[in-house]
């Protein structure tokens, strides 16, 4: 009985994320949405949890994770093209590709803190996008972006319309579910250690390193499948993905939502693009600007996103009885 | 093994296979029956967003609102806006479009609305833009762009979904080139037919022995650009000193330029287009390079692609006696032209560019291609497109190929105009030779490719 209630104390979030998630064709329509953006917003889902388990637990900002999100899209777009439209092989060889580079890179930058580190991870990922836009061009389409993909199939099923989305949603309730077990374990702990004094945590014995490598390829991993998903969402691969505009929009997207939450970015990437796709068309020319005065309303007056919003609505309607 | 399996079941009914083939048949052609007597009906299933429902039918603008053409985006839009207030109630070039089905009452009788989209001059943003209008506003076709990488993107996605997609400004030769699509059509000219169209005014004024350095904007276009100009120049029986590629972000260009200074070179083209040919223009122009003599000849500039908003950008005191080409100019004196130039003048108060004149005329063939066929059945309507001769709608008499979607037309040579010859505030470039369709036309075998199919997998 005990052990049931702690099952429901440990997963009502992701319980509550699948069943949002899962019936968002019968009320996305419903509010000007439509079924490509479902999709998209669940890749983007992915991403961002990801990405705050560096951001959120260890405290480092990467401004470079449009690097791994564009590795992957680039390595599943040659796969599916050249040696098959199965999406398994395609998504598989891209994350490992994405892992080795998120290593090679967290070796590098990961000595560094502060803005030393957020400036390192953004010089790599404008790296890779120059070398896409120049040298490889041949493989990667330059500014063309890479096309001429077939259809992505899963074994004998169409990787189209609502089987994408469904797809997609397993994997982020999935990996929503890996984020919350990490943030449980010890090894979530240590992460969450060092965000609050790496210092002190270095002087009990512990290889601080160790669990920051881990929080970075871990983050760089679920950037990958959200890079890897996107191309079977949509056969196309723009250089746009590998640019310092997508890894801006990432951290946007947490802190609009409220780092450090793992739901607050997946209600903070949700609204972006629902305010970028949909919204910004009454808007018209000035939903940028808008989109700007946003954000800064968030930070100045809820630092903590929308889920600081959230808690203190709650703290107002639900605690009264209680008192203080 | 599911042949065999069917035969054990039907035996058990009492039904033997021969019973089976002749009831189906015989059910198939009753229930086909009524499909005989509608013309063609039979091969009409649904492809993207046909068959339209409603009286009215939804057409998506997906231009640049944001970013580095904004401004050619917005002129874009104003056009399309034109484009339907002229199919809905008659005027402008529906005028003087020949031939035309085009009645002033809509498409089909259906009232004309649109949505519009802000592709942010980002492919993967264009695609998604594209989409919302494709899956949920129920658009039958997709206009826009004002970027090659852009219309190439959407033009994939657009021939993926079954909706035509009309490109706006795409002038690199993959647009219809090596990338072109079934559902793809493009009305504005191409990086070839520039090179075709401009060489040989360049070595009538410049002479044939002459030798040119390029500076080339590093993507598609760009590219296809340099490869055009290096073609078509050296036919003319010019020398090439060397070609660099740079950066699309490259703001200040004096370090290639210092390497054109070093080479024996007496021609400097600069393939580039919108911000980057105003900033690699001012740039030359500040090291002196108008004024300066190589091989005992003065040095020129050349910019193959020209528009008035860069020519403005740029300034009229640099642009003074530079070569480029356009597609169409405000200043042309036929029929359709004048009519195009006025109504967009009474409507907005300024003059249309080159942007929205493609645009513009792109809507309608559009809609005069539905009238056409009689249906918005994408297979019925690309057939309709294909091989359309027309006049009436700017340079002279048109023809919508069919084997590449690329429109042969006329092309105008452009000059830069001195401060002191302007004669309004928008009057930038004269014309110098309208090198007539024929000159400038080419095999679409050249650049490979294929269209596919006309009904998408």
């Amino acid at each position: 009985m005990l052990n049931q209630d702690n099952f429901w104390q440990h997963n009502k979030a992701v319980l509550l994320f699948a069943l949002v998630a899962l019936t968002m064709p019968l009320w996305f329509p419903i509010m000007g949405g439509y079924s490509g953006l479902d999709t998209k917003i669940m890749i983007f889902c992915i991403f961002v949890v990801g990405f705050d388990i560096l951001l959120g637990f260890t405290g480092y900002l990467s401004f470079g994770h449009a690097a791994f999100f564009g590795i992957s899209a680039y390595v599943t777009g040659i796969m599916l093209k050249s040696f098959s439209d199965n999406i398994i092989p395609a998504i598989l060889v891209a994350v490992l590709a994405a892992t080795v580079v998120a290593v090679i890179i967290g070796l590098l930058t990961l000595k560094r803190t502060g803005i030393y580190f957020s400036i390192l991870t953004l010089a790599f990922a404008e790296m890779f996008d120059s070398m896409a836009m120049s040298m490889l061009q041949k493989w990667t389409g330059g500014e063309n972006g890479l096309t001429g993909m077939p259809t992505p199939m899963l074994f004998n099923l169409k990787m189209q319309g609502d089987t994408v989305f469904y797809f997609v949603t397993f994997m982020a309730i999935f990996l929503f579910y890996m984020a919350k077990r990490i943030e449980r374990s010890p090894v979530g702990l240590m992460m969450k250690a060092i965000k609050c004094n790496q210092t002190r945590l270095e002087f009990t014995g512990i290889n601080a390193r160790k669990y920051k490598l881990l929080a970075f390829v871990i983050s760089a991993v679920y950037a990958a499948i959200a890079g890897a998903l996107m191309v079977v969402y949509e056969p196309f691969v723009g250089h746009e993905f590998l640019g310092w505009h997508q890894s801006g929009e990432v951290v946007i997207m947490s802190v609009i939502g409220g780092v450090g939450t793992l739901v607050g970015p997946m209600l903070g990437a949700g609204f972006m693009l629902y305010f970028e796709n949909v919204l910004s068309v009454d808007l018209g020319e000035q939903w940028l600007l808008v989109l700007g005065a946003i954000f800064m309303a968030v930070v100045v007056f809820m630092p903590g996103g929308f889920m600081e919003g959230i808690a203190r609505l709650k703290k107002r309607y639900f605690t009264t009885v209680d008192g203080e | 093994m599911t042949d065999v399996k069917s035969e054990d079941t039907n035996k058990k009914t009492g039904w033997s296979r021969r019973d089976v083939l002749k009831a189906t048949s015989a059910g198939a052609a009753a229930g086909a029956t009524p499909m005989f007597f509608t013309q063609n009906a039979w091969a009409e299933e649904a492809i993207g967003n046909y068959p339209v429902k409603g009286s009215e039918v939804v057409l998506g603008f997906n231009v640049p609102q944001t970013g580095a053409y904004a401004d050619e985006g917005a002129d874009e839009l104003r056009a399309y806006k034109l484009a339907v207030k002229h199919l809905n109630n008659g005027g402008g070039m529906l005028d003087t479009l020949k031939p035309s089905k085009l009645t002033g009452n809509g498409i089909l009788g259906k009232k004309v609305t649109y949505v519009t989209g802000d592709t942010q001059t980002n492919a993967d943003a264009s695609r998604t833009s594209a989409r919302r209008m494709i899956e949920r506003d129920k658009v039958i076709m997709v206009t826009g762009g004002s970027s090659s990488g852009i219309a190439i993107a959407q033009q994939y996605l657009c021939n993926e979904l079954g909706i035509i997609f009309m490109c706006g400004l795409t002038h690199s030769n993959d647009t219809t080139g090596k990338d072109k699509q079934r559902y793809g059509f493009r009305h504005f000219f191409n990086a070839h037919m520039t090179g075709k169209a401009l060489s040989p005014v360049l070595s009538k004024e410049y002479g044939k022995d002459r030798r040119a350095f390029h500076l080339t904007a590093d993507y598609s276009w760009g590219h296809t650009q340099q490869e055009s100009m290096q073609e078509f120049t050296e036919k003319e029986g010019w020398s090439t000193a060397g070609n660099i590629m740079t950066p699309l972000k490259t703001t200040d260009f004096s370090q290639y330029l210092s390497q054109v200074l070093n080479s024996d070179a007496d021609v400097l083209i600069l393939n580039h287009y919108g911000a980057n040919m105003v900033n690699s223009l001012t740039n030359a122009v500040n090291f002196g390079m108008r004024d300066m003599q190589k091989n005992g000849k003065n040095l020129e500039i050349v910019v193959p692609l020209y528009s008035r908003l860069m020519a403005k950008g740029a300034g009229s005191a640099n642009i003074d006696g530079v070569l480029g080409t356009s597609g169409w100019n405000w200043a042309l004196q036929d029929e359709g032209s004048q009519v195009f130039v006025k109504t967009f003048t009474d409507e907005y108060g300024f003059p249309p560019s080159q942007a929205a004149h493609t645009c513009y005329v792109q809507t309608l063939l559009y809609a005069n291609a539905c009238e056409m066929a009689g249906t918005f059945y994408p297979p019925e309507v690309i057939k309709a497109l294909e091989d359309f001769k027309f006049t009436g709608a700017g340079n002279g008499e048109t023809l919508y190929r069919g084997s590449d979607h690329q429109c042969i037309k006329d092309i105008l040579v452009m000059q830069g105009k001195s401060p002191s010859a302007r004669t309004s505030e928008f009057d930038y470039l004269k014309i110098v030779d309208e090198v007539d369709a024929a000159t400038v036309d080419y095999d679409p075998a050249i650049f490979g490719g294929e269209l596919g199919p006309y009904i998408p997998a």
